[in-house]
């Protein structure tokens, strides 16, 4: 099926010189932590904690409506500590998905209403399904497609995973568009 | 989109019959045959683990029943344990310069169980040294295990023995192998060194002995009310088909399994198709012939709302994904032509069958005769043989009719730099007007008329057909061709349109 073109009130979305379209609507703590790398979608009421500890991620990332990005902790004999949070390129975020790992890989397609559990590592090319809990410290080997609560392995993706989320990040940038005014 | 949640509306008609979307199938560049996951070879290339992707060789993972030596997978919710620290008291307090022990034990994150619940004692090295469980009927099954091999070998060494009776004269193996000591025995007369493993009769192990007294049905099972909090479920049992834990404090941490990389190999020119990169976090190929690389994408637009009998507007989008020029082409799906394909088929696949038999028949004897008993055991599993699939007839309901264009189209090559080019297309295509409505770059979009068949039902989900035809450009060159060699190849795509809405 091809893409629908998804419009959005231009005076809602920053752009920057690199190609990021940001809303304002977004919940975005500790900007200076916050790296997007171009091409990256963030919309409305989507929240990047970069507060507490920097969040990094490639090009062509696509965080959904009310998505939560936030770095893991992990707790110390001394408190906690705040690990970074980095995320490769071509990934998808789903609506209300809370992402909590400590890495996810290129070409990953996370569905809506999923949580990634603390410091879960997630591969390249592969799948969370939609409502999806991932338990923490989770490893998610590449070409696999996770599902259910708690997350199991339910089967894989196909080997040109990585060309289909290419295309499909890059078509949605594309028909990503400002609302024509007539 | 479709593709990565799965909801598939184009699909692709492999040549064994079956119908896939374009991004599970694979293309044979050297037999030009369109390929699926059930009629390719599977070959696992390599073990790891998915969770610390180390990577092991067969042969351990073999010995280790393909489980991971340092990762466990928690008994209760099957989730992956981790490894936490606690810190404990030194060992002599009295003296005030000991530093804290640290200890380790697992914990399963999700459920809480932990390695400290089944008393499991903390270890003081971060990965590894857990206690490993002896299964108490070990020795029973390896004896079982050792007869059943013996029985295997000995199976072999009568066909071996048959096949020698009636072997040819003349027929040597040296010539292409040298010659092996086993063959220099043979030939000087001497008889071959007997198989390690080889007894004249396997051993057999004691046949279990049925008991004459039985333990009494304990009163408590009838009287005592059951805690179902310390019963474990039926998968917890299952899931260690060995122990079978029956309560909570008998659940023990699971080795995780392995997962294996795979390549797909074509079974009838026996070319790989897919060949991953040994390295289990590696994502990249060394071979990849998949069929999205190179046959050209067939996708939905818009469809007219469509009525029973009632011809209607589809948009579809090609886009060309290969180096070279395409020309596309639409044949009508002939679903019946296939009968007479098959039946040729059939007979050639009994000639590739005699074939293989007479190819089968070497790598026995030359197994056979010795010195290598693991290649004996396994000759079976190392290599598949090529089998012909037969194609089966296509099993799809096709409920509506698509006018098939006269006009063929152009598909540019496929340029990825054109995403950054702005200067607008100049490829100054001549195209029906009537067929293509858009192009840029490597895509087009077509308009066809479809028209759904008169007796459906409102609601039924209205499936079409055409054959597309399009032009390959076959860069494999060999010797007496250097030059990439052009053909055109068709692939039969069926278009799930969505429901009938509405009659005429």
């Amino acid at each position: 099926m091809e893409m629908q073109d998804i419009n959005y009130n231009k005076s809602e979305y920053v752009e920057t010189a690199s190609g990021n379209k940001v809303s304002r609507q977004t919940v975005l703590c500790g900007s200076q932590n916050i790296v997007l790398q171009g091409k990256v979608i963030v919309q409305s009421d989507a929240i990047i904690r970069g507060d507490l500890a920097n969040v990094r991620t490639g090009r062509y990332c696509i965080i959904s409506k009310e998505a939560v990005i936030r770095p893991p902790y992990k707790k110390f004999s001394k408190g906690v500590a705040f690990f970074p949070l980095t995320m490769g390129d071509h990934v998808f975020v789903g609506e209300r998905s809370i992402v909590n790992a400590a890495v996810v890989g290129s070409y990953v397609y996370i569905g809506k209403n999923v949580v990634i559990g603390r410091r879960c590592v997630l591969k390249d090319c592969c799948v969370i399904e939609d409502d999806t809990i991932l338990a923490p410290e989770t490893v998610v080997p590449p070409f696999t497609k996770y599902s259910g609560s708690p997350g199991m392995q339910i089967g894989e993706v196909p080997e040109c995973q990585q060309d289909l989320m290419i295309d499909f990040t890059r078509s949605y940038y594309q028909h990503f568009v400002p609302t024509k005014i007539i | 989109m479709s593709y990565i949640i799965g909801s598939d509306v184009v699909r692709y008609a492999c040549t064994c019959g079956i119908l896939k979307p374009i991004s599970k199938l694979y293309f044979c560049r050297h037999c030009l045959e369109v390929r699926c996951g059930f009629c390719v070879c599977h070959e696992v290339d390599s073990h790891f683990c998915g969770k610390c992707a180390e990577n092991l060789p067969s042969s351990e993972a073999r010995l280790k029943k393909n489980r991971c030596g340092n990762c466990y997978d928690c008994p209760s919710c099957h989730q992956q344990l981790t490894t936490r620290a606690a810190t404990v008291g030194p060992k002599n307090p009295e003296d005030p310069k000991a530093t804290p022990r640290k200890v380790f034990y697992l914990l399963c994150l999700l459920c809480r169980w932990s390695s400290r619940d089944v008393g499991i004692p903390d270890q003081s090295a971060v990965s590894g040294g857990w206690p490993e469980r002896e299964n108490i009927h070990a020795n029973r099954l390896q004896e079982i295990q050792d007869m059943y091999k013996g029985i295997v070998l000995l199976d072999k060494q009568q066909k071996l023995e048959k096949d020698k009776k009636k072997q040819r004269r003349y027929m040597s193996f040296t010539d292409r192998t040298g010659i092996t000591a086993s063959m220099l025995r043979k030939r000087v007369g001497l008889p071959d060194i007997p198989h390690p493993l080889l007894k004249p009769k396997p051993k057999e192990p004691e046949p279990a002995v049925a008991k004459e007294d039985v333990e009494e049905l304990p009163e408590e099972l009838l009287t005592k009310p059951v805690n179902l909090c310390e019963v474990t479920t039926m998968e917890q049992r299952l899931v260690q088909p060995e122990w079978q834990p029956i309560t909570v404090e008998k659940l023990f941490p699971i080795h995780k399994q392995l997962s294996v990389k795979r390549s797909q190999r074509c079974r009838s020119c026996e070319h790989n198709v897919s060949k991953p990169e040994y390295n289990p976090n590696s994502i990249k190929f060394k071979i990849q012939l998949f069929a999205c690389f190179h046959i050209p994408e067939v996708r939905i637009v818009t469809v007219e709302p469509l009525r029973a009998g009632k011809t209607c507007e589809l948009l579809l989008k090609f886009s060309n994904p290969t180096q070279h020029q395409t020309v596309i082409t639409f044949l009508p799906v002939t679903l019946e032509m296939e009968e007479t394909k098959i039946s040729e088929q059939v007979t050639e696949d009994k000639s590739v069958v005699d074939d293989y038999l007479l190819e089968k028949k070497q790598p026995l004897s030359l197994t056979g005769t010795g010195s290598q008993p693991s290649s004996l055991l396994h000759a079976s599993l190392s290599r598949q043989p090529s089998i012909t699939v037969k194609p089966r007839p296509i099993a799809v309901p096709v409920v509506a009719d698509i006018t098939i264009p006269t006009s063929t189209f152009i598909l540019p090559p496929r340029d990825d730099a054109a995403e950054y080019d702005d200067s607008g297309d100049t490829h100054n295509i001549q195209d029906d007007s009537k067929l293509v409505i858009w192009r840029k770059s490597n895509k087009a979009v077509v308009k066809l008329q479809v028209t759904p068949k008169e007796d459906l039902k409102i609601g039924d989900e209205v499936v079409a057909g055409f054959t597309m035809q399009h032009i390959y450009v076959n860069t494999i060159t060999t010797v007496d061709n250097k030059e990439p060699q052009k053909c055109e190849h068709k692939v039969k795509v069926f278009v799930t349109l969505g429901n009938l809405v509405g009659s005429e």
